[in-house]
């Protein structure tokens, strides 16, 4: 007889939303080999699935991901090796955080609760976050004798500077969802009893955006977080002659024309 | 001129539009891999865009999803070395090592293999952010044939080279470019444009200069130094001989632009 399979993932799609939920509140959203599994295709269907306008990564009760699942890491008294520990983060993982950075579609954090470890690379992937204000993120690494991983010594940094980062790194201490939203990490801090209301509103308003617009905006970021200010305008200047070609920009002059009339 | 697509060729697409040509290797449903047929077919269309006075600059593409996969290898699979020896299909690329003006490769998604090499023999890359290029032979258990072991280390040097040679993994369009494979790097969907507008800015300098230009370069991959300087300087004082220096020199004490005829 076949044994129902665990979801650690829950996957919807409504309305031009996919939302990805990890689905573990028992363990607070701990990351296992299951969940990496189901995590990892879930990412791979929003990205090709054309329903999926936006894609939103949240969390089932009160933690948004509290990190990997330490009691698999050291399961049977025994400790993983070193070695699955780098292969898991180089097979695993970063196939799955380069896909939600490059997609060619929004991803949005929505932290219903803590942001940890690993938890928090997932977070910090995102392009925009939102969060309840008793959220935070938290790099715990330190707490157990280890280095960040999971792409935050890359993302972190770019966010809020090496000085908050690297206290972040060094002491293991949380940085709450005001802190973190006057540092610019987190977009929106929403109360409790009107978060899933405002992160439905904001992913709803995104679905209804030009997406080749907003794929270009994706790209042409991408492309100059790595390049020089001169290559980054020459890029721009080829995606946007794309976009000017693009049946969105016609249908937006003539909105914005409209829309002038009107008035 | 008019634009002008030639007829007559079943693997390949050539369209002039004055002063430059594009030729388009259309394989699609294997991949633009590069059969005895298609590498004729370019040869030829090389050789009679060489002999058209009013084409100037050549961009050589695989289209919009790939520039080419290297050779068919299910027709590979069980040769001999003595048939390999007499096809001899690796070493025949002789119209593009006589073709006398400047020629740009537009490269989309993979160049592996023979594709990688063919690119690697025109003047210029300019490639699409989502391009991959490699020799990936040695999963074959083969390594390249078309030039790749000694045009890499040529231009990336040998440590890429060797990378790229034992590993058989591609490399992206980001990382060719830093290796100075690639000349530009513009989005995928613009390749050919860009790869046609510096044809056309090719095609506006005074002809024989760039054919001078060209092979002066090329040598110096084949000769030492003190021969290289040699053909530099008899070309240099030759083109003193030419109209289109007179032009060149006068436009700009002139101060406007010069006009070349290729005389």
């Amino acid at each position: 007889m076949a044994t129902e399979v665990e979801q650690h993932i829950k996957v919807d799609v409504e309305g031009g939303v996919g939302w990805i939920r990890f689905n573990r509140p028992e363990k607070m959203n701990a990351i296992g080999t299951l969940t990496r599994k189901q995590l990892g295709d879930a990412i791979k269907q929003a990205e090709k699935d054309d329903a999926v306008r936006v894609v939103v990564l949240t969390g089932s009760g009160r933690a948004f991901c509290s990190g990997a699942d330490v009691t698999e890491m050291v399961g049977d008294g025994q400790m993983r090796t070193p070695e699955d520990v780098g292969n898991v983060l180089r097979n695993e993982y970063m196939p799955m955080l380069t896909r939600l950075r490059t997609m060619p579609k929004p991803v949005i954090a929505a932290m219903n609760g803590p942001a940890v470890g690993i938890g928090a690379s997932y977070a910090l992937a995102c392009d925009i976050r939102i969060a309840v204000p008793e959220a935070y993120l938290l790099e715990a690494f330190i707490n157990i004798g280890l280095a960040p991983d999971g792409g935050v010594s890359w993302l972190l940094p770019r966010l809020v500077g090496t000085g908050v980062a690297y206290e972040m790194f060094f002491t293991g201490k949380p940085l709450s969802a005001t802190d973190a939203h006057r540092l610019g990490v987190i977009n929106r801090v929403v109360p409790q009893e009107r978060f899933e209301e405002e992160v439905r509103e904001l992913a709803t308003q995104l679905a209804a955006q030009p997406p080749k617009a907003m794929a270009a905006a994706k790209r042409a970021v991408n492309h100059a977080l790595e390049s020089s200010y001169e290559e980054a305008l020459e890029f721009e200047s080829y995606l946007q002659e794309a976009q000017a070609a693009s049946q969105e920009f016609v249908d937006g002059v003539q909105a914005f024309l409209a829309r002038r009339a009107k008035k | 001129m008019a634009d002008d697509t030639a007829v007559g060729y079943e693997n390949i697409l050539v369209e002039v539009s004055a002063p430059i040509a594009t030729i388009t290797l259309n394989r699609p449903k294997v991949l633009n891999a590069l059969s005895p047929d298609l590498i004729r077919e370019v040869n030829e269309a090389l050789g009679e865009l060489d002999a058209d006075s009013n084409v100037r600059a050549v961009v050589l593409t695989g289209g919009a999803r790939v520039f080419a996969a290297g050779a068919d290898i299910s027709d590979m699979a069980d040769r001999t070395a003595v048939d390999q020896l007499q096809r001899d299909q690796t070493g025949r690329w002789a119209g593009i090592a006589a073709f006398s003006k400047p020629l740009i490769a537009a490269v989309n998604g993979y160049a592996l293999g023979g594709g990688c090499e063919l690119a690697l023999m025109c003047d210029l890359i300019i490639a699409g952010d989502s391009a991959r290029l490699g020799q990936p032979e040695i999963n074959l258990g083969i390594i390249p044939g078309a030039g790749g072991t000694q045009r890499w280390p040529r231009t990336a040097g040998k440590h890429a080279a060797m990378e790229v040679m034992l590993l058989g993994a591609p490399v992206t369009a980001r990382r060719a470019y830093e290796l100075g494979l690639v000349n530009k790097v513009v989005p995928a969907e613009m390749t050919i444009t860009a790869a046609q507008r510096i044809a056309r800015q090719a095609a506006e300098k005074a002809p024989l200069a760039a054919r001078m230009a060209k092979e002066a370069v090329l040598k110096a991959f084949e000769t030492p130094l003190a021969e290289g300087l040699a053909v530099e300087r008899k070309s240099f004082y030759f083109l003193f001989s030419t109209e289109d220096q007179k032009e060149g020199m006068h436009a700009f004490l002139e101060k406007r632009r010069g006009v070349f005829k290729g005389k």
